[in-house]
């Protein structure tokens, strides 16, 4: 298949990039690396009238700016390998960044292209949701910051409006005393994953702190774990209670019934991804004590 | 429309082109690199691995408008005809292609991962290679002949670089 027809713009700032998606509305869309767009444009369950090319502009880069790490949007997912920043602070991230796609896929593909398309279980979009990070989006009217767990709404739905574009993604430093850990089970490495966990933790004295976690292949998009998150506060390191927080888990989520698993396969999984990870971290916690 | 100049294989070409046009259908009508395989049209098999300006791209996910003024290597720029580059002569003697729809797909992505392992003095890992291999589909040989060829160009660059 190939695409209909559409007319290029290249973005020479990003003022001219904002202008052109305002002019065009509904009918604009940015092209980042074009790993998710060209395929829905191959198949045509994409048809924009227009795209802009953001590529030329200098929206990349990862640094720590105050209290967060800032990412730019069209920083690219093999940045993340050899970043000291993520891996010193984000470990879950390091983790989750291993399971996206493959060498290519991820020289190309970028962080704001990954979140706008924001398949069901990519893993960015639940990376950003489990560290409570907020998404800057541009516009001719200006900036506006959306919280991770406001913007994903649905399979293929942020809450981007026409004419505004993701600029970075704001992810909030943790204390020291932490840690974090991401595990996704797919059908064959590297594609989107049929179920992902990923989870962090604050610690002192062997036992949890604060906990986060988030777990895509539930819903139509990265959910937390409010009920996990309380369960694991004061539970030691070196037991977690981590099985019983997988079946606590699972009996809480309704996940989808597909040609890749069922229901009920997609549950029992969740419920063990959910113990190894909870795991997974604590080990990481108690290497770090 | 728009006007665009292309460098492929070393040889440039000003030309007009639609928008929607993917960079493999140009490169094999417009530029006659028939190597640039399409097996899927979606990014998921790898045939129509090029290298954009030094680097593995999928032509199929990209416009040739967004590449005005780049420089694209083909499979025909490896070994030519003659097919003698050294990741070529392993897959021959690796058995690394069967019916070869594939190949130009893996050459092209494998050939910097064997330039780089070279450089970096060292013989990846079994899980490595099929790591940097994991982007592009075989039907027919089931990797292992793929994976042996790799080896084998390492094994030949860090003999050339000891000798
Ligand atoms: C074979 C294959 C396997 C893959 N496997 C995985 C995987 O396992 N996990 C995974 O997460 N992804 C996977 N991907 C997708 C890949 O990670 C994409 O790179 C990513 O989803 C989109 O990033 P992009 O920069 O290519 O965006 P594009 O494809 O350029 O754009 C995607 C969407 O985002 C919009 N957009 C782009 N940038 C912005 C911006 N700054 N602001 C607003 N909107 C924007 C576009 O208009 C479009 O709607 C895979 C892709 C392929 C082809
Ligand atoms: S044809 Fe481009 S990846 Fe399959
Ligand atoms: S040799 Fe036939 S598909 Fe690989």
């Amino acid at each position: 298949m190939r695409p209909a027809s559409f007319e290029y713009h290249r973005a020479t700032s990003l003022d001219h990039a904002l202008e052109l998606l305002h002019e065009f509305g509904e009918e604009g869309r940015p092209i980042a690396g074009g790993q998710s767009l060209v395929p829905m444009m191959n198949f045509r369950l994409a048809r924009p009238g227009h795209l802009v090319d953001i590529n030329r502009l200098p929206l990349g880069g990862i640094e720590i700016d105050g209290q967060v790490l800032r990412i730019g949007a069209l920083t690219r997912h093999e940045a993340y390998f050899n970043d000291p920043l993520i891996a010193r602070h984000f470990p879950a991230f390091l983790d989750a960044v291993h399971y996206i796609g493959h060498p290519t896929i991820r020289r190309n593909g970028s962080i704001g292209g990954s979140i706008s398309h924001a398949d069901p279980t990519a893993e960015l979009p639940a990376v950003a949701v489990l560290h409570d990070a907020d998404i800057v989006v541009r516009s001719v009217q200006g900036t506006r910051k959306i919280k991770a767990v406001e913007f994903f709404l649905s399979a293929y739905v942020t809450a981007i409006e026409p004419g505004e574009m993701v600029v970075a993604l704001e992810f909030p430093l943790p204390p020291s005393a932490s840690t974090g850990s991401f595990i996704e089970q797919s059908e064959r490495s590297g594609d989107f994953g049929t179920a992902s966990i990923g989870i962090t933790l604050q610690f002192a004295g062997g036992k949890i702190g604060k906990a986060a976690m988030v777990c895509s292949g539930a819903d139509l998009f990265p959910i937390r774990a409010p009920e996990i998150e309380e369960f694991l506060v004061g539970k030691a390191l070196a037991d977690p209670g981590a099985a019983e927080a997988g079946r606590i888990f699972a009996a809480s989520i309704d996940p989808v019934d597909d040609h890749i698993a069922s229901a009920d396969y997609r549950r029992g999984l969740i419920a063990e991804l959910t113990r190894r990870a909870i795991e997974a971290a604590c080990t990481r916690a108690l290497d770090k004590s | 429309m728009i006007d665009i100049t292309l460098e492929v294989n070393g040889a440039s070409k000003t030309l007009s082109v639609e928008p929607r046009r993917l960079l493999a259908d140009v490169l094999r009508h417009e530029f006659g690199m028939s190597g640039v395989h399409i097996g899927c049209a979606h990014g998921a098999c790898g045939c129509c691995t090029v290298h954009l300006d030094g680097t593995p791209r999928l032509s199929c996910l990209t416009f040739a408008v967004q590449c005005d003024g780049a420089s694209i290597r083909t499979v025909e720029s490896l070994g030519g005809s003659e097919a003698d580059h050294v990741l070529q002569q392993a897959f021959k003697s690796e058995h690394g292609l069967q019916c070869g729809y594939c190949t130009p797909g893996f050459l092209m992505t494998l050939a910097p991962f064997v330039e780089e392992m070279v450089a970096q003095k060292r013989m990846p890992e079994e899980g490595e290679i099929r790591e940097a291999m994991s982007g592009n589909i075989c039907r027919c040989t089931g990797y292992q002949g793929i994976v042996a060829a790799v080896r084998k160009a390492v094994t030949v660059g860090l003999d050339a670089g000891a000798a």
